[in-house]
């Protein structure tokens, strides 16, 4: 398999783009709403709670002045009708900016089903920015390996999805993982706080993807990660003594499946735990996600979590 | 430079290639995956695949090394004489400096034939200059100092040796160590020259000339001299064509006892006779004046001593004199000429011996065989096969199975140890000469034994006296060289009591005696025949022999009998076809002085040892 020219090519029959909007996992996601844990700041009226009540042109309710309360918040007219200091109280509906992260790095061609990483990625990738651009929350996107590689701003027009479909069709495999560099760059770029969606087969340092990770949470951007991992990384089903050949960086191995499993096995349940507590303590949602399940469950599930814990 | 002596199981190296085939087999079905989670598999155990293609490549080595080891085991490698690393042709001029030469005017005529060799010989070759008679003697090596050599041959005289070109010639092969070019020979052509017993070679490249410097054509010489009863006998020999007369005046030490005037026809030999008067010792000679033949047979020696004391050499565990303390005291109670010379060596020392040593030694009790090496052993079984005899005493110093490593062919009984018991014993045979003296048992049954060996004797070999348990006490092997007798005790006072006894001083002189008569001692030797004869006369030997013997030129030399320079050359053709041969066996003898194939072994068991060790760990 010639992982760096693979492209995500979803579809031959038909345009490309629809080919991520599978119809059976929108009508799931429409009955589902994805709200953003934390109310942002947003230029459009939606679901979101905003935290600046105020400011934003929805009227909520009205609520007897109290010493402190900013003078020109009081309703003169209410006044004039009761005699009494009403302050006018609104709640803001926002957007948010949604930014959605996905690793390209060759080992995101890995594949043992059928499907690879990267186009189980880019599937959900389409989601979510169907999802968003639906809700009218300004989706962007942005492709990297070691580097930023495309990068496609937030906006919330309609078709402004189209756009990323086409990027993401577009998208083929880059070099090797080194998430912690276009992490650092992505954070300082971000001017507003938002919703950061980073799809990655986590192969690289944990510590440097956790780091990066929580640049994000320093600028008060909510993050959640997806973690993408083929079956065959998660249960090493080889049985034969075999040379396995890295995918970035071409060098080889050698190793007896039944030797070696256990220890691989500890490696990534390891590598898993670790991001679990570490993203977790972070505030940033981590999600284990094995490419062999249907990407319904992944999403319904994740949302579902999120659902819960409004 | 390595050589084989079985170069064809070199074929066998081919073996190699199957673990070279078997590695790129299981090598092709080797699946290679590609895989993305590689950084959590490198913490498992696996192994980095070029770190494993080394090991493999390692693993492979061994194999077909070992493969390769066995190969050249059986091979046989040796290391070769470096002859290819010499370098330069070279022409050895080799002068006949036998009898034969002391001719009037030959040896002349031969040194102007050498100087002319040396003269005109190519002037790209290096020159030497050698001499030969029974053997080759480098006078100077092969080098470019002509000068050297050309002052040389003035000094050389001629000798009273035997031709032997056989010999000479190997010496000179040998001394070209490797070069081509050629010998030289300058010679009289002597026909009795050819050895027919020695073999030799010549490698191809060495061209041989030949310069014949002719032979006198008349000769008279004395070839023969011995004591006929109260009379002096020598035989004078005429070798030419016409008659001759002469006068033979016998000596003894240089004091003239008569003289036999003698006539000779053409090629005939006749007897001259002189009495001897109350002469019981001396050195006596036999001298004719001919002129014109070989002047060195014109005399000839004999000793008149009697008998000589024989010569006994005790093999001890160090030569320390206590440890044949009751063997000497009972030989150096002998006098006169009954009497016995004793000489006891360690076994490192008898190993060490000189070859000519042993010449002059009439019987070795072997009391021990501590430190006697591989060459001692050899030198043993020479002494026994040449017809000296050999008294084995089996104390606790005397290993059978050395002995009879050594004495392979010539001594076959072996004995073993027993619990102590007490013992006498009688001779089996009293009319053997060992116990003929004794009259019967009498004497010889007081001697206890604690401690005897049970031999066991072959069926070629006699037991002569036993044990009182019916075991062999005394056995005489029969040898086709000297006699063997292997007495079942100690010597020494540590098994028994018999150096103690009175019949131990007889027993031990009849025994050395019945030892010693098959190798009577020589009084007569040819020139070059022992390292002090090299001139005829009467010498003393060296101690231990200290005796006189006489020194003679040998006989074949007087007879100046030629053959054509095509004879020789035909010779030292069949010189040529031997060499390959002689070659065959000197290269066997290399590899069997080397064991190379040993250390191939032994390195091919190292490799598979590694290759286990490694190939463990690669699983």
């Amino acid at each position: 398999m010639t992982a760096g020219a693979r492209s995500l090519g979803f579809a031959r029959d038909r345009p490309s783009e629809l080919r991520f909007l599978d119809p059976a996992v929108l009508a799931r996601l429409g009955t589902l709403e994805l709200k953003a844990r934390a109310v942002v700041e947003g230029l459009l009226s939606g679901l979101h709670r905003s935290p600046f009540k105020g400011f934003s042109v929805e009227f909520a309710e009205y609520r007897q002045y109290l010493p402190g309360d900013d003078l020109s918040a009081i309703d003169w007219k209410v006044y004039a009708r009761t005699d009494r200091h009403y302050v006018k109280k609104f709640e803001e509906e926002t957007n948010v900016d949604c930014y959605l992260l996905l690793d390209i790095s060759a080992s995101m061609g890995y594949g043992s089903r059928g499907v690879t990483k990267l186009e189980y990625g880019g599937l959900l990738a389409a989601s979510l920015a169907f999802l968003m651009n639906r809700q009218r929350d300004a989706v962007a996107l942005t492709t990297f390996d070691d580097a930023i590689v495309t990068m496609v701003p937030p906006s919330a027009r309609p078709s402004h999805l189209r756009s990323i479909l086409v990027t993401l069709d577009r998208t083929t495999l880059g070099h090797r993982t080194d998430v912690s560099k276009p992490l650092h760059v992505l954070a300082d770029g971000i001017s507003k706080r938002g919703l950061v969606v980073f799809i990655s087969d986590l192969l690289d340092e944990p510590g440097r993807v956790i780091d990066g990770l929580r640049h994000f949470r320093f600028r008060g951007s909510e993050v959640i990660v997806f973690h993408l991992m083929d079956p065959a990384e998660l249960t090493f089903p080889f049985d034969r003594a075999s040379r396995f050949r890295d995918l970035e960086l071409g060098d080889e191995v050698m190793a007896v499946p039944s030797v070696v499993r256990q220890d691989y096995l500890d490696a990534v349940n390891g590598a898993i735990d670790r991001y679990k507590q570490e993203l977790g303590s972070e505030g940033i949602d981590y999600r284990l996600v094995d490419t062999s399940t249907p990407l319904e469950f992944a999403l319904i599930s994740y949302l579902s979590t999120r659902g819960r814990r409004r | 430079m390595p050589a084989f002596l079985s170069p064809l199981f070199l074929i066998g190296a081919a073996a190699a290639a199957i673990p070279i085939a078997i590695h790129l087999f299981y090598r092709r079905t080797e699946p290679v995956i590609d895989f993305a989670a590689m950084r959590y598999l490198r913490r498992a155990p696996v192994e980095h695949s070029r770190r494993r293609r080394l090991r493999e490549l390692v693993l492979l080595a061994l194999r077909a090394g070992a493969l390769v080891l066995l190969a050249l085991a059986f091979a046989r490698p040796y290391i070769a004489d470096p002859v290819a690393a010499r370098s330069g042709d070279a022409t050895l001029v080799m002068v006949d400096t036998s009898a034969s030469l002391s001719a009037p005017g030959r040896f002349e005529a031969a040194r102007e034939r050498a100087r002319r060799a040396i003269e005109d010989a190519p002037a790209t070759h290096a020159v030497g200059l050698a001499t030969f008679a029974q053997a080759l003697d480098v006078v100077t090596p092969v080098s470019q100092d002509r000068a050297g050599a050309l002052a040389a041959l003035a000094q050389i005289k001629p000798g009273a040796g035997a031709t032997r070109y056989r010999a000479a010639l190997q010496g000179a092969a040998d001394a070209l160590d490797g070069r081509s070019g050629r010998i030289v020979v300058i010679t009289d052509l002597q026909q009795s020259g050819w050895d027919a017993a020695s073999d030799a070679g010549i490698p191809e490249s060495i061209a041989v000339a030949v310069e014949d410097i002719g032979a006198p054509e008349t000769n008279l010489g004395v070839t023969s001299l011995r004591v006929d009863g109260a009379e002096a006998v020598a035989v004078v020999q005429n070798f030419s064509a016409r008659p001759a007369t002469d006068q033979v005046i016998f000596a003894i030490d240089a004091q003239r006892v008569g003289a036999v005037p003698v006539a000779l026809a053409a090629g005939a030999n006749v007897e001259a006779r002189v009495p001897l008067v109350n002469t019981a010792s001396g050195g006596l000679s036999a001298s004719i004046g001919d002129r014109d033949g070989y002047s060195a047979d014109n005399a000839r020696y004999a000793v008149l001593d009697a008998a000589d004391a024989i010569s006994v050499l005790a093999v001890t565990p160090t030569g320390h004199p206590s440890e044949a303390l009751y063997l000497e005291r009972a030989l150096t109670i002998a006098e006169g000429t009954r009497g016995f010379r004793f000489r006891s060596l360690g076994g490192a020392g008898f190993t060490a011996i000189e070859p000519g040593t042993l010449d002059q030694v009439g019987v070795i009790a072997m009391l021990s065989t501590r430190a006697v090496a591989q060459r001692g052993r050899e030198r043993l079984a020479e002494f026994v096969r040449g017809g000296g005899g050999l008294l084995v005493a089996a104390g606790p110093d005397v290993d059978a199975a050395i002995l009879k490593d050594a004495l392979a062919g010539l001594v076959e009984t072996s004995w073993e140890a027993r619990p102590a018991q007490t013992l006498t014993f009688a001779p089996d045979d009293s009319r053997h000469p060992v116990f003929r003296v004794f009259g019967g048992a009498g004497t010889l049954a007081n001697v206890g034994f604690s401690r005897a060996v049970r031999m066991t004797a072959p069926a070629s070999a006699s037991v002569i006296a036993r044990y009182s348990d019916g075991s062999p006490a005394l056995v005489e092997e029969r040898t086709t060289g000297g006699r063997v007798l292997v007495f079942g005790s100690d010597l020494n006072y540590r098994g028994n009591d018999f150096p103690l006894q009175p019949g131990f001083v007889p027993f031990i002189h009849e025994a050395i005696r019945y030892l010693a008569s098959q190798r009577t001692s020589r009084t007569e030797y040819l020139v070059g025949e022992l390292q002090a004869a090299t001139v005829p006369g009467v010498i003393t030997l060296p101690a231990p022999a200290s005796r006189r013997i006489a020194v003679n030129v040998d006989p074949r030399e007087s007879d100046p009998g030629r053959m054509t320079p095509d004879t020789f050359q035909a010779g030292i053709s069949r010189l040529n076809a031997a060499a390959a041969r002689d070659e065959e066996t000197a290269a066997k003898e290399r590899e069997d002085g080397q064991f190379l194939w040993r250390y191939g072994l032994l390195l091919m068991v190292v490799s598979l040892a590694a290759e286990g060790v490694l190939g463990r760990r690669l699983g």
